[in-house]
């Protein structure tokens, strides 16, 4: 019993971080048939970010934590404003965009690797303290994951399903051209759709360093679970990532728990490739969108 | 039509190639500069594979580390465990990677393309992981204890291609020619399948995939062979990279590795034929120029990539066929109708 309850608590806290992670990265393929390989520096940042703000400059812990989102923001519109913007046309853009966007991040762990060093610095945005389920001790700071994780999730949602600016996004990735023609500024949308995807990216830093420690390599963990998760769900499924994120969080665990932690990601990658060979499209994914 | 015209022209090209590369060891003699040519033509095999999946036949890979490394571990795991020489063990390395990338290639390459870049990559970072993660003793050598797959030091000095014996200081000219030698067939290789009948259907899967299909190609197979095959070549140059090197371990896998031979495909020209070559001598000597300018190699490689995706999206190679055709065009009598298909 008490080993379900750890699995579940450490699972769901584990799926919470990865749902952020991956949300942003469903938004923007789904949206413009983006894979933004520096979505994982996008999480480096904001984590780095919220530590320079709250132990460097000694700013409160939400200004901080603000700061750290901004910034994932900033860096995500900056990239489109820069590159993005000058590829949507290609004929090739979804492969042209990978290698752009892994230009993006290498030149970002770079430029961090040199600022910081590689010291694994102590994220402060934590909380400290347990409390009980059972014989099991759950940390705070997993229920403030967790929480943070629903808001911002809820957030968007929220965002994509009940407001103008939501449906001008969903139009966007349904059809490019007829959202145009109804009077949709499509590249205006792709910048924000940017930025909502590097806040979130932020956030999952944030959540991420706060249970480990920060690097600059620190985004790649998570990016590889986010393009499995995103893979699963079916690639652009934004819903579908979400709820795939806490079931794989969960597993995760379980295999961790019972066969040892290094076994958990192999044997998760192998079962994802078995359902792919099932469903092609993914879970949540339609068979086989062709946009041109 | 491009015929076999084509064919003959690369495959002269390929010659002249080869006599020029055969030369270069008898003019520069510093152990230093043949030790750097050296791991330029291991790149630009890389590359070159690279770019047949890339950029002709659609395959988005991530996975060619893997088979780089496959090649590589296989020279360094037999060597250190059963004392085998690399001459036999590098053929087995490339076997071993083209078997893996079948393996891989049925279950992910009936996916489309972003769902096989994603999964290549992620495979690569689970076999990564594990390695180094891995602390089970499988043998004790020299005093320390080996994991099967040698953890996170990797292998080192295993026998290497006994030219030290042979050639004592001037071994490394040795070694020069075993890594030519796998360039050269990595090149041919790679001329066969891109301006030979496989080339042909991947343009015709390209051009249409609907019609392609409706005259019974299979896109998968055609892909499952193209994988296989870089996949050959990939771990014949990790096996000769081991052998030339004494060296095999998880640092082959690192993410910055996989964006420089990106970033030589990407300089040299996507979708050509000679570009991996001209992108991987304009990377090495960007790389060793850059030495100069302190530890920036990975923020300059970055920069590059970028400036050449958004840039200059067909490279190197294109801004030269771009000058050919242009003095092509300013001759009056222009028969030739296919000087494009220098690229």
């Amino acid at each position: 019993m008490d080993a379900i309850v750890q699995i579940i608590v450490s699972g769901v806290t584990l799926g919470a971080m990865y749902a952020l992670a991956s949300v942003g990265l469903a938004l923007t393929f789904g949206t413009m048939g983006m894979f933004n390989m520096a979505h994982g520096l996008f999480m480096t940042i904001g984590a780095y970010v919220t530590y320079s703000a709250a132990a460097v400059l000694n700013l409160p812990l939400g200004i901080a934590i603000l700061a750290g989102l901004t910034a994932g923001g900033a860096v995500g519109a900056l990239m489109h404003l820069v590159i993005v913007r000058f590829m949507l046309d290609r004929e090739d853009f979804r492969t042209t965009i990978m290698v752009a966007t892994a230009g993006v991040a290498i030149l970002l762990q770079d430029l961090i690797l040199k600022y910081y060093g590689a010291y694994p610095f102590r994220q402060p945005a934590q909380i400290e303290g347990t409390f009980r389920i059972g014989n099991v001790a759950v940390p705070y700071q997993s229920l403030a994951i967790l929480v943070t994780a629903a808001v911002l999730i809820g957030a968007t949602a929220w965002l994509l399903k009940k407001t103008r600016f939501g449906l001008a996004i969903r139009a966007t990735a349904m059809n490019q051209d007829a959202a145009k023609l109804m009077g949709v500024k499509t590249e205006r949308t792709y910048l924000q759709v940017i930025i909502i995807a590097g806040v979130l990216a932020a956030a999952a830093g944030i959540l991420i360093s706060s249970m480990a420690s920060l690097s600059p390599g620190m985004g790649t963990n998570p990016l590889i679970r986010a393009f499995v998760i995103c893979v699963v769900a079916g690639l652009g499924s934004v819903a579908g990532a979400g709820m795939t994120a806490l079931a794989l969080g969960v597993m995760e665990a379980a295999i961790g728990y019972y066969f040892g932690a290094r076994f958990g990601f192999p044997i998760l990658l192998g079962l994802v490739i078995l359902v792919l060979i099932f469903r092609p499209a993914g879970l949540f994914g339609k068979a086989e969108v062709i946009r041109s | 039509m491009m015929g076999s015209g084509v064919l003959t022209r690369h495959l002269v090209g390929l010659i002249g190639f080869a006599a020029l590369m055969a030369v270069v060891p008898f003019f520069v003699t510093q152990r230093y500069f043949l030790g750097e040519i050296v791991l330029f033509m291991i790149w630009a095999s890389v590359a070159i594979q690279w770019n047949v999946l890339l950029g002709h036949a659609g395959v988005f890979s991530l996975g060619q580390m893997l088979f780089f490394a496959i090649g590589a571990y296989s020279v360094g795991m037999l060597g250190v465990f059963y004392d085998v020489t690399p001459w036999l063990s590098m053929p087995v390395g490339a076997v071993v990677a083209a078997v893996a990338a079948f393996i891989i290639g049925i279950a992910c390459l009936r996916l489309t393309m972003p769902y096989v870049a994603l999964l290549t990559f992620a495979i690569v970072f689970m076999v990564d992981s594990l390695i180094r993660t891995d602390v089970e003793c499988f043998m004790s050598h020299g005093g320390r204890c080996l994991p099967l797959f040698g953890g996170g030091q990797g292998f080192s000095g295993f026998d290497d291609l006994g030219f030290r014996k042979l050639l004592k200081g001037k071994w490394i000219v040795g070694n020069y020619f075993v890594v030519l030698t796998v360039l050269l067939l990595s090149l041919l290789a790679s001329i066969v399948v891109i301006h030979g009948r496989l080339g042909l259907a991947f343009r015709a899967l390209h051009d249409s995939r609907v019609y392609a299909a409706a005259r019974g190609m299979n896109r998968t197979r055609f892909h499952v062979v193209a994988f296989v095959v870089t996949a050959f070549f990939t771990g014949l140059t990790g096996a000769v990279y081991a052998a030339h090197f004494r060296f095999a371990g998880p640092s082959l896998f690192e993410f910055p590795t996989l964006v420089i031979v990106m970033a030589m495909i990407v300089v040299g020209g996507l979708k050509s034929t000679w570009g991996p070559i001209v992108g991987a001598a304009a990377m090495m000597l960007l790389i060793e120029f850059a030495k100069g300018w302190g530890d920036i190699q990975n923020a300059l490689v970055g920069t590059v990539l970028i400036l050449f995706v958004l840039l200059l999206p067909k490279g190197l190679s294109g801004v030269i066929s771009a000058g050919v055709e242009k003095m092509v065009k300013a001759e009056p009598s222009r028969t030739d109708q296919a000087s494009p298909a220098k690229q």
